[in-house]
């Protein structure tokens, strides 16, 4: 790589950090194109880089949203709990499977979930409601502080089991075709479980650090982290990260909303595109 | 905040031991010695055996793998750290939900290959 060539990886790699810790996604979904794209490189080394990316992610937003309260902890464990297995499912079945089936119906659920995301813009916090029975036993009710509304907003998790189910889909796809998880997360915290869009944001970018890591090693022993394109993007996306955690503070939910749409409609047409067979 | 402390610090070691190596590889190769050592080998820069031995040297290309496996070891170590936050606020539920999630990531880093 030349020197201009990584100031450019670099570069890309902030935005993916910056959008990546506003929207709750990992940023391989302009990582990866930008890398096999833009600079020729090979996709298992783009591979690679995407899953540093997506910690570097997660690790450098979570150092401001820990702070700031911003990531539910329990929510975040509890569903990492499905996810986990569900990855490990998704891994054994990938052998099975057929990808193109999965990667048309995935991305069909995702372009089909943008209508309701629509929906929502108007709604700047869940309305309140009286914790479940389950909720309270879990202690999954909480509450986050919004700089933007200038108070503590209380919520609660609403329809768990289908939070869980969703998210152990969210687990099974990623292990199958590693797209989509931290899209398919907020999803399920957003829409399924009525967490405010901040938490879901915020508590997604944690699981998919959790959930990378665990996949790091493999990638690691099949000499798919090349340092000469990993080291730019770890820089990059750690600065964008940190920038992105402390706007997401500042700005309304619905703001939130409109940077996850784009991101979710992208992701929705990238993943039809390889059930198609298009070299996306 | 125990936490905040393990993810602080994971995300600042790894970013100035990545900055360093990756700074020095631009000025003397990733191969190269900052003590003006002779290189340790030409293996492919995606090989992170032999670590130590080449940090010794003050390699840039070890230098800048310790920062990526310090940044790749981050989510794990904020798991565990997870683990001593809720037995410190005693909610043993949790604890027992942390722990499995902690179990099968380790499992799935060093059994599942």
């Amino acid at each position: 790589m030349t020197p201009g060539a990584d100031l450019a990886i670099f570069a890309v790699s902030a935005a993916a950090g910056l959008l990546g810790a506003l929207a709750g996604v990992g940023g391989g979904i302009l990582v990866i194109p930008v890398l096999t794209f833009g600079f020729g490189v090979d996709i298992h080394l783009a591979a690679g880089a995407s899953i540093v990316s997506v910690i570097a992610t997660s690790s450098g937003a979570a150092a401001a949203y820990v702070r700031d309260r911003m990531t539910d902890m329990r929510v975040g464990m509890f569903l990492e709990l499905a996810t986990t297995t569900g990855a490990v499912c998704g891994a054994l079945l990938a052998a099975v499977a057929s990808p193109a089936f999965l990667y048309l119906l995935l991305g069909s659920v995702l372009l089909l979930s943008a209508g309701s995301q629509v929906g929502r813009l108007g709604e700047e916090v869940p309305p309140e409601v009286t914790p479940s029975a389950l909720a309270s036993r879990l202690r999954l009710v909480s509450s986050y502080p919004d700089q933007k509304l200038g108070r503590e907003v209380p919520y609660s998790a609403r329809r768990i089991p289908l939070g869980f189910v969703l998210m152990w889909i969210a687990g099974l796809v990623s292990g199958l075709l590693g797209i989509g998880s931290g899209v398919l997360k907020v999803l399920a915290m957003d829409g399924a479980m009525r967490l405010p869009m901040k938490v879901s944001s915020a508590t997604s970018n944690f699981m998919i650090g959790v959930t990378a890591a665990a996949s790091a090693g493999i990638y690691l022993s099949r000499g798919d982290v090349d340092p000469q394109i990993a080291a730019p993007v770890a820089l990059g996306v750690l600065t964008g990260a940190i920038v992105g955690a402390r706007l997401l503070g500042r700005v309304s939910n619905r703001t939130i909303r409109l940077v996850f749409l784009p991101v979710l409609v992208a992701v929705g047409l990238e993943t039809i595109g390889r059930g198609l067979g298009l070299a996306l | 905040m125990l936490i905040s402390l393990v993810l602080a610090a994971g995300v600042a070691v790894s970013a100035v031991l990545i900055g360093i190596g990756f700074a020095t590889a631009l000025a003397i190769g990733w191969h190269g010695s900052l003590i003006g050592a002779a290189p340790a080998s030409g293996a492919p820069t995606t090989d992170f055996g032999n670590l130590p031995a080449r940090l010794a040297h003050l390699e840039p290309l070890a230098l800048t793998q310790l920062g990526l496996l310090t940044l790749l070891a981050t989510p794990v170590a904020r798991v565990a750290a997870s683990v001593v936050g809720f037995a410190t606020e005693g909610d043993h539920l949790y604890v027992a939900i942390t722990f499995a999630v902690l179990v099968v990531l380790l499992a799935s880093l060093f059994v599942l290959r």
